[in-house]
Order: structure tokens, then sequence, then C-alpha cells
């Protein structure tokens, strides 16, 4: 008799596993509008995407989007045309040319420039050592600090 | 040896110095890339009642285009200066302002109007702030001055001061439009 219950209880939980639910198609042009979006920065809001932001003026400008897209613009021409009003600062990502390209290539010109700045500078202490540890063994016995260190090492009882 | 260390110093002060100017800098100022540019045309309805504002209507006058709200702090700030402005420039025809009224209520404009003083001129009515995207706005309020051939010679972001029109606008008017 207790089986009921639980015959009622396992009989709901089928019906709604989410395998049933209906799916719900997207507008087909939505994907593109939310790959412009998410590439555009919001005016009001400085680190967030149009896409991300809230602001009324970011989800007025998704909806002008969302309209270009519907004409069967490219987003390409969508892209340039809030450039041409919202200058370099639109983009999520500065574009890859003119005075932005010291911001893309800049850190690794700096890094090549470091390696091998540190290149050669290893390659000098090398040779500098090659040199100083034979002079450092040969005075190694009579040193006045490594004489005082061994000293400082005999009051030591372990 | 201390030729490296000069080099590393300059280098980091280099760096310490751009920082310095870009703390100056105000992140919410987004510079207009349309100086220069040819005005956006709008044909669009107007604050009050059915006419169209059309821009190219203006060709051979020198245009302000004011970006205002109802829900605009600032703009209110601005107001008396727009209306001392409008009462001005009254008599000049080579000069007119229009307003644009974006992201706002007909009745929010209107009571705006009613408490603030009515400038005047004439405002287009723009509800989902499509002109407004247009033109690059991204707060309010905004001016735009085009010059009598169509060319966007400047904005001014924030409100317009008193002394604005002498100081900024007049030499323009004055030196001609762009050839």
């Amino acid at each position: 008799m207790r089986v009921i219950p639980w015959l009622l209880l396992f009989t709901l939980m089928g019906v709604t596993l989410p395998t049933l639910a209906a799916e719900r198609a997207e507008d087909p042009n939505e994907a593109q509008v939310r790959e412009i979006a998410q590439g555009l920065r919001c005016t009001v809001c400085q680190s967030q995407s149009l896409y991300e932001s809230n602001s009324d003026l970011a989800q007025d400008m998704v909806s002008v989007i969302r309209d270009k897209v519907a004409e069967g613009q490219s987003s390409e021409a969508i892209n340039k045309y809030f450039f041409d009003r919202y200058g370099d600062y639109i983009y999520m990502e500065p574009v890859k040319s003119g005075a932005n390209l010291v911001l893309w290539l800049g850190p690794f010109v700096g890094l090549l420039a470091g390696g091998l700045g540190l290149f050669v500078a290893v390659r000098r202490w090398q040779k500098g050592q090659g040199t100083q540890s034979v002079a450092a063994k040969s005075d190694n016995q009579g040193s006045v600090p490594n004489k005082s260190i061994e000293a400082e090492l005999d009051k030591i009882e372990l | 040896m201390s030729s490296w260390k000069l080099a590393i110093m300059g280098v980091v002060l280099g760096i310490i110095a751009l920082f310095a100017m870009g703390l100056q800098n105000d992140p919410r100022d987004i510079p207009t890339p349309l100086i220069s540019k040819p005005a956006s045309d709008f044909s669009e309805p107007s604050l009050k009642g059915d006419a169209t504002i059309t821009l190219t209507d203006y060709r051979g006058k020198w245009v302000l285009l004011n970006f205002w709200g109802s829900w605009c702090i600032s703009c209110v700030a601005e107001h008396p200066y727009l209306i001392q402005l409008a009462d001005q420039v009254k008599d000049r025809d080579d000069f007119l302002i229009i307003g644009v009224d974006f992201k706002d209520t007909r009745e929010g404009a209107f009571r705006f109007l009613q408490r603030h003083g009515d400038p005047g001129y004439q405002h287009l009515f723009d509800p989902k702030q499509r002109v407004a995207i247009d033109w690059g706005v991204y707060g309010a309020p905004e001016s735009f001055l085009i010059d009598p051939t169509g060319i966007i010679r400047l904005k001014h972001t924030g409100p317009l001061y008193p002394g604005w029109f002498e100081k900024v606008a007049l030499p323009l008017i004055d030196g001609g439009a762009v050839q």
C-alpha cells in the first residue's frame, strides 16, 4: 500500500524531466546580435559590453544592432557604424592598427628585449664566475670573513 | 654599468609619468570622432505637434543641436542659459537652436518646459534615442555646432555655460564655414 505514494512521486518527477521540455528556438539573428554586442563597449559603464549591461543606453544600442541585423547588414558594417560615432572607445578590444599596434605588440617587444637582456647578463655572469671561483678557491682558507664564520660556528654546540 | 642604471631609471620614470598623465584622464569622457564630419541627417517628429524636423532644411545656417531630457539633472542647470541664448540670437538669421528630447516621455518634457521655462525653439522627440545614438551621444546634455554646409564643427559634453556663444561659437561663425 505504501507503494502508491512513491509511484505517484516518480510519475510526477518523470513528467517534469528536462528532456521533455518544449524547445524554445532563438531568433536566428540573435546569435549575430549577441556576437556584435559582446564586442562593443557600453558607453556609460566602461568595463561591460553592450550585451552584458543593463543600462538604458546599452539596451537601446543593442536594439539598434538588432534592427540592423534584421535589415541584413553585415557585422563589419554594424561595428563600423558604432566606431564612426563613438571612436576607439566602443571596441572591447582595441583595433589592431595605427598607434594601437603599440598596445598589441609592445608587451612582446618588451618580453623579447627583457629576455635578450637577461640572456646577455647571465652569459656575462657565467664568464665572470668562471674566473672568480678559481680565485675564490685559492684564498678560501685564509680569508678574514671565512675565519670569523668558522669561529662563530665553533661556538655553537649541537 | 651606471649607464644601464640610468636607462632603467629613465624607463621607470617614463612609466610613472605616463601613469600620472593617465590619472588626469576622465574615463567617462569619450572623445568624439565626429568633428569635421558631415552631420547625420534626421527627419523626426517634433516634440510639440505633428510637424517633422529635418536637419537639411537648415543648410545655410549654423545649428546648435542640444540633446537633453527631462530626466537629466545637468540639463536643469543648463536651461537658464539656453533660454537666455535663444533670446539673444532670436534676431540672427544665420544661427538657430534645435533641441533633441531623448529617452523621454512627452509629458515629462512638457512638465520640464513648464517648470523651468520654454526657450521657444523647436525640439525633436526621440524616445528610443535612435537619433542620440546616431550622433554618438552617451549622456546629457550634449551639444553639437553644425556649420551652414552641414559639417559638425564642435561638440560640447556637459552643460553650456554663460558666455559660451561669444567665447566658442562666435569665433567659428565669424571665421566662416569649412570649405
